[in-house]
C-alpha cells in the first residue's frame, strides 16, 4: 500500500468519488453517502481489531453514544458543530468505559462484556423512550443539509479524512506497537512500551471517529435511530465489512461497505432473497479469501514486483 | 405461595436454559469453537419438528424426532461447509482462527435466518406439548409439559454426563479439551473427536430448540437472541465448563424470572445483564472458568 | 516516475473523471403514456407483510383487466425492507428517484411508518399504511398538513381500534356472556400507548370495570408471570393489545388454562394460519381483524375474497384487503385527476369514496382528529371481530352482519 501503485489506485478511487455527483443519481447518491459513512463505522473497528487485537462486538456502543448525545444536543438548542464535538466526547468517554475491562479480559470475554454494552444502551434507550423517542428514534431540529449533493460532499470529503488519519495513524509507530501488544501484551509489555496507554489511545480514537461518524448520520438523517446506529445487527455488518474488505488494512473497511450496501441495493429487485446472497458471497469469500479482497490484492501486488 | 410459583417456573426456564447451552460449551471446551449459528440451529429443530407434526401428521413424538435429527443435519452442515474449511484454510494464522470462526459462523447464522424467513416466514409456531394438560404442585397450577421438560432436560445432561465420565469416547473428548497435541501424537485423529463432538452437539441443541417450540414457541426471529442468550450464560459460567455453565443458567434463569414477578414483567432481561458485567468484573473467567 | 503502471492508472482516472463530467445526466420525468407504477415497501417474511404486497398485485391486475388508469397501465415494483426502518427508508427513496412510482404503498410496523412519514412529506409521495396503527401518523397529517399531506392511513389509527373493541365488548361480551371485570394486557410498543388510554377510558362506559393494567416487554417469552399476577385480580376477561407477540401468550394461556377469556387485538391471531401456529391452543380467542372468509362487509368483499384465493390459494391476513382497497383508492384518485401529480392525486384521494373489500371507504378529513386515516362506524368501515371456533375464525361482531354465538374451551370461568 505504500507503492505508487496503491497511492495511485487510492487516488483513482478519489477521482471517482468526486466525480460521481455528475453521473448518479440523487438515490445512488443517497445510497453511497450511507456506505461513506458505513465506512468510517468499519475502518474504526478495524483500528481496534486489527491493531490493537480487541474482538469489539459493540461498535455500535460508541456509534449510538455519538449519535444519540448530538441528537439530545441539538434538541436542547445547540448548534451542529458544537453538537459533532459533544458527540465524539461522549463517545471517547464510552471508549474508555470500554477500555477498562479491555485491559483486564481477554478474547471472547470481552468480546461479550462489549456485547452486553450495546444491549444495555438499547435497554436505556428504549426505558428513556421519552427523551430519546424510543425504537421509533429521535427526530433532531438541524439537518446538514436537504440536498442530496452536498450530502454526498460532506461524507466523502468525511470519509476521505478520516481515512487518511487512520491510515497514516496505522502506519505509525502506535500501529506497529498496538499491533504488537495485540499479538503478545507480555513480550510487548517487557519491551518496555506502556501497554495500556496505547491500548487506551486506540480505544480513544476508535472512539472518536466512531462517535463523530453516528452523529454525522444523526445530522444527515435528521433522526437518531436504534435501527440504523445502536442495532447489533449494524455491529454484525460492520465486522463482516472489515473481514470482508480485509483486516488490518483500514482501507478494506471500505471495500467491505460498499459491498455490503451497494450489493445489497443491486439486489433488491430479488426480493427476501438477497440478504440470503449477500451473506453467502461474503461467507465465500472469508472462506476462500481469508485476507479479504484488499489483502489478497496487496499480496497480488507484491508478488508481481 | 408466589415463591413457590418462582420456584417452579424458574425450574423449568433454567433447565431449558441449560441444555441450550451445554452444548456450546462442550464444542468451545473441546473444539475451541464459538458457534455463533447457535440459535439458528435450535430455530431449525423447533421449525421443521413443527413443520414434520402439523403439515405431515408425524404426531408430537415423530415431529419432536424429526426436529431433533434436522438440529443434528444442521449441526453437521455447519460443520463441513462452514468451520471446517476455516480450520483447514492455511492462510489463517492459528491466533486468528477464533475470529474468523466467529464471523463465519455469524454469516452462517444470518443465512440460516433469512433462508428460514423465506422457507416458514418469520410467523413464531408452538408444537403440541409432548404431554397436555395441568397438574398442580402444592397448589400452584403446573403444565405438565413444563415438568416433562425439566425431566428431559436433566436426562438429557445425565446422559451427557454418562458420556464424557465412563465411556472411552468422552475420555478422549475430555484429553482433547486438555491438550489437543497430545491425543494426536498418541495416534487418535482429531476431527475423528471433532466429528463426535459435533454430533453431541448437534443433538443438543436439536432437543432444546424442540423442547423451546413447545414451551414458548419458536420464529427464525429468535435465532440472534437465542445465541446471544446461550453466550451470556456459557461466558457467565466460563468457557468450555459444562457445570459453570449450568450454574449460570440457573443463575440466569432465576433472575429472569424473580424480576418477572416482583418487579416489572418489562424489566426482565436487565438484572441478568447486570449480574454478568458486575460478575465479569469480580471473576473474568467466569464461575467456573480456568483461565 | 519509475513506473509506468502508475503513469497508466493516472491516465486512465482523468479519463474516467473527464467522462465522468460529459456523462448524460438522469431523466427524471416520466413519460405520460408509459405505465403508472405504484410501489410497495413492507415485510415479505410475515404473514402481514407479504399480503400487503399480493394484495396491491391484485388490485393492479383488477385494473389493467378495466382498462387500466384511463388507459395507461398499473405497474407494481415491491421491496422487502425485512422489518428494518433504515431498509424501508432506503428502499422507499429507491421507488420515488430511481423507479419514478407515482405512489407508495407501505408497511404495517409502526415503527417503519413514522420513518417513511418524513420521505413522503419531503419526496412529495402519495404514501398509504394499509395497517400501521401508530396515531403519530395521521396526528402528524394534522397538525402540520401543508407538508404531511401526503400520508394516508388505508386502516385504523390504534384510538379507534381500542373504541371498535369496546363497541364489540359491549354487544357481545358484556350484552350476551354478562361480564363485568376485564384487565388490559398489552406489548409495550408505540402503537399500543393510546389503544390503553383509550381502553382505559371506553371500557367502563361499555360495562367493563378495569382491574389490572399489564404492559410487558415485547421480546417477553415466558408468560406465566403475567397470568399469574392478572388471575390475582380475578377479571372476567383479559382485553389484549397484542401484535409483536401473539403465538407465545396464546399458547401458553391455553397450557397453563388461564380460566379468563381473552379478547380484544390479538393481531396474529388474525391470521389464518394461527391455528396451526398455535396447534389449536387459539380455541377460544377472540380478536379484531378485517376480513373473514364469507362475510361480506360491503357489494365488493365476497368477490375480492376469492379473486384473492384463486391467485394465491390462501385465505389473506387483513392486510391483503387494506392495502388492495388502497391500491384501488390510488388508481381511482389518479383516474378522476387525470394525473399523477402529487397534490392532485392527494386532492383526489381525499375526496376517495368507494365500496372498498373491507367496507364503505373513506378517509377523516383536514379538520377531523385522525386526519386521512380510514372512517370508522356504522355505514363506514368498522372491522369484524372474530372467534377461533373449532379450527376457523367465525365472524362474532358486528352483530348485524354475524350472527354466531361466542363459545369458549372448558378451562376459561364466565360468570354464572
Amino acid at each position: 500500500m505504500r507503492t505508487p501503485t496503491g497511492y495511485a489506485l487510492a487516488l483513482v478511487a478519489v477521482a471517482i468519488g468526486l466525480s460521481a455527483p455528475f453521473w448518479l443519481g440523487n438515490y445512488w447518491l443517497g445510497i453511497l453517502t450511507v456506505a461513506f459513512y458505513f465506512s468510517v463505522f468499519a475502518m474504526s473497528w478495524d483500528l481496534l481489531f486489527g491493531f490493537a487485537g480487541e474482538v469489539n462486538f459493540g461498535p455500535t456502543f460508541l456509534i449510538g453514544l455519538g449519535a444519540y448525545s448530538a441528537g439530545l444536543m441539538n434538541n436542547a438548542g445547540l448548534g451542529i458543530p458544537l453538537c459533532l464535538v459533544g458527540g465524539a466526547l461522549t463517545a471517547i468517554v464510552g471508549g474508555v468505559l470500554l477500555a477498562l475491562p479491555a485491559l483486564r479480559l481477554r478474547g471472547p470475554y470481552f468480546g461479550l462484556v462489549t456485547l452486553v454494552a450495546v444491549l444495555l444502551l438499547l435497554d436505556a434507550i428504549v426505558i428513556f423512550a421519552g427523551i430519546t423517542g424510543g425504537e421509533i428514534g429521535m427526530m433532531v431540529p438541524s439537518v446538514l443539509s436537504v440536498s442530496a449533493v452536498t450530502n454526498y460532499w460532506y461524507a466523502l470529503g468525511f470519509l476521505v479524512i478520516s481515512a487518511i488519519i487512520l491510515f497514516f495513524l496505522s502506519r505509525s509507530s502506535l500501529g506497529l506497537i498496538l499491533q504488537a501488544t495485540g499479538q503478545d501484551r507480555i513480550e510487548a509489555a517487557a519491551l518496555g512500551f506502556n501497554v495500556t496507554k496505547f491500548k487506551l489511545a486506540a480505544f480513544c480514537i476508535s472512539a472518536l471517529f466512531s462517535g463523530l461518524a453516528g452523529a454525522m448520520v444523526t445530522f444527515y438523517q435528521g433522526t437518531a435511530s436504534v435501527d440504523q446506529m445502536v442495532d447489533l445487527s449494524i455491529a454484525v455488518q460492520i465486522i463482516i465489512a472489515v473481514v470482508f474488505g480485509g483486516r488490518r488494512t483500514i482501507l478494506g473497511g471500505i471495500l467491505g461497505a460498499l459491498f455490503l450496501i451497494l450489493f445489497q441495493q443491486l439486489l433488491l429487485p430479488l426480493g427476501q432473497l438477497n440478504t440470503f446472497i449477500v451473506s453467502g458471497i461474503a461467507l465465500l469469500v472469508i472462506i476462500l479469501f481469508p485476507d479479504g479482497v484488499l489483502g489478497y490484492a496487496l499480496r497480488l501486488m507484491e508478488r508481481r514486483t | 405461595m408466589i415463591g413457590l410459583q418462582i420456584l417452579i417456573d424458574g425450574f423449568a426456564i433454567s433447565s431449558l436454559y441449560g441444555v441450550a447451552a451445554v452444548g456450546f460449551t462442550l464444542m468451545f471446551g473441546v473444539c475451541g469453537v464459538l458457534n455463533l449459528a447457535h440459535g439458528g440451529i435450535m430455530v431449525i429443530a423447533g421449525l421443521i419438528g413443527w413443520w414434520a407434526a402439523v403439515n405431515h401428521s408425524a404426531g408430537p413424538y415423530g415431529g419432536a424426532v424429526i426436529g431433533i435429527l434436522a438440529g443434528l443435519i444442521a449441526s453437521y452442515v455447519t460443520y463441513f461447509a462452514v468451520v471446517r474449511p476455516l480450520q483447514k484454510s492455511r492462510a489463517i494464522p492459528p491466533e486468528e482462527q477464533e475470529i474468523f470462526i466467529l464471523t463465519g459462523t455469524l454469516l452462517w447464522g444470518i443465512m440460516i435466518q433469512v433462508g428460514l424467513d423465506y422457507l416458514f416466514t418469520n410467523n413464531p409456531v408452538t408444537m403440541q406439548a409432548l404431554i397436555p394438560g395441568v397438574m398442580h404442585i402444592f397448589g400452584v397450577r403446573t403444565p405438565r409439559n413444563e415438568g416433562l421438560i425439566a425431566v428431559v432436560c436433566w436426562a438429557a445432561i445425565g446422559a451427557l454426563y454418562l458420556l464424557v465420565n465412563k465411556t472411552p469416547v468422552g475420555k478422549q473428548l475430555l484429553a482433547a479439551s486438555i491438550n489437543p497435541r497430545g491425543l494426536t501424537l498418541l495416534g487418535f485423529e482429531l476431527s475423528h473427536i471433532y466429528l463426535i463432538v459435533w454430533t453431541v452437539y448437534g443433538l443438543l441443541a436439536g432437543l432444546a430448540g424442540v423442547l423451546l417450540a413447545t414451551f414458548f414457541g419458536v420464529s427464525s426471529a429468535n435465532a440472534g437472541s437465542l445465541t446471544a442468550s446461550a453466550f451470556t450464560i456459557v461466558i457467565l459460567g466460563g468457557l468450555g465448563s459444562v457445570p459453570g455453565s449450568l450454574i449460570a443458567a440457573y443463575v440466569v434463569g432465576y433472575a429472569e424470572t424473580i424480576t418477572a414477578y416482583l418487579i416489572a414483567p418489562t424489566l426482565r432481561p436487565i438484572p441478568a445483564l447486570l449480574i454478568l458485567v458486575i460478575a465479569l468484573y469480580i471473576r473474568p473467567q467466569g464461575i467456573l472458568g480456568r483461565r | 516516475m519509475h513506473h509506468p503502471f502508475t503513469h497508466r492508472l493516472l491516465l486512465l482516472a482523468s479519463v474516467a473523471a473527464c467522462l465522468a463530467w460529459l456523462g448524460p445526466q438522469p431523466a427524471l420525468a416520466q413519460r405520460d403514456n408509459g405505465p403508472i407504477k405504484i410501489g410497495v415497501v413492507s415485510e415479505f417474511a410475515a404473514v402481514v407483510g407479504e399480503a400487503i404486497a399480493k394484495g396491491a398485485e391484485l388490485a393492479a391486475a383488477n385494473i389493467n383487466a378495466h382498462g387500466g388508469i384511463n388507459g395507461r397501465k398499473l405497474e407494481i415494483i415491491a421491496y422487502d425492507d425485512h422489518s428494518s426502518a433504515a431498509e424501508a427508508v432506503r428502499d422507499f427513496q429507491r421507488l420515488a428517484e430511481q423507479d419514478h412510482v407515482s405512489a407508495i404503498i407501505t408497511t404495517f410496523i409502526s415503527e417503519v411508518a413514522l420513518a417513511i412519514e418524513p420521505w413522503a412529506a419531503r419526496l412529495h409521495i402519495p404514501t398509504l399504511t394499509p395497517a400501521a396503527a401508530s396515531n403519530l401518523i395521521s396526528k402528524q397529517v394534522h397538525d402540520r398538513y401543508s407538508q404531511y399531506k401526503y400520508m394516508f392511513e388505508g386502516w385504523f389509527p390504534s384510538p379507534i381500534l381500542a373504541q371498535s373493541v369496546c363497541d364489540s365488548s359491549r354487544d357481545t361480551l358484556v350484552k350476551e356472556l354478562h361480564l363485568s371485570t376485564a384487565a388490559i394486557v398489552s406489548e409495550d410498543a408505540d402503537w399500543t400507548k393510546p389503544l390503553d388510554a383509550t381502553y382505559e377510558k371506553c371500557l367502563p362506559k361499555a360495562g367493563l370495570k378495569v382491574v389490572d393494567f399489564v404492559n410487558f416487554n415485547p421480546d417477553t417469552t415466558d408468560f406465566t408471570p403475567i397470568f399469574n399476577h392478572i388471575e390475582g385480580k380475578n377479571p372476567n376477561v383479559m382485553i389484549m393489545g397484542i401484535a409483536h407477540v401473539g403465538v407465545q401468550p396464546t399458547a401458553q394461556w391455553y397450557s397453563q388454562r388461564v380460566p379468563i377469556a381473552m379478547a380484544g387485538i390479538n393481531a396474529q391471531a388474525s391470521n389464518n394460519t394461527f391455528w396451526k401456529d398455535t396447534n389449536g391452543a387459539t380455541e377460544g380467542v377472540i380478536t379484531q381483524t378485517g376480513s373473514a372468509p364469507g362475510v361480506a362487509l360491503s357489494p365488493t368483499t365476497l368477490a375480492v375474497q376469492k379473486a384473492y384465493v384463486d391467485k394465491y390459494h390462501n385465505f389473506p391476513a387483513f392486510t391483503g384487503f387494506t392495502a388492495y382497497d388502497g391500491t384501488m383508492a390510488f388508481a381511482e384518485a389518479m383516474k378522476r385527476a387525470n394525473s399523477t401529480d402529487p397534490d392532485k392525486v392527494v386532492a383526489e384521494m381525499e375526496k376517495t369514496k368507494f365500496e372498498g373489500s373491507v367496507g364503505h371507504y373513506e378517509f377523516y378529513g383536514r379538520t377531523d382528529e385522525f386526519t386521512h386515516a380510514l372512517k370508522y362506524g356504522p355505514g363506514y368501515a368498522t372491522g369484524i371481530f372474530v372467534q377461533w371456533q373449532n379450527g376457523k375464525q367465525v365472524c362474532v361482531w358486528p352483530t348485524d352482519k354475524c350472527t354466531n354465538k361466542l363459545e369458549f374451551p372448558s378451562f376459561v370461568k364466565l360468570p354464572q
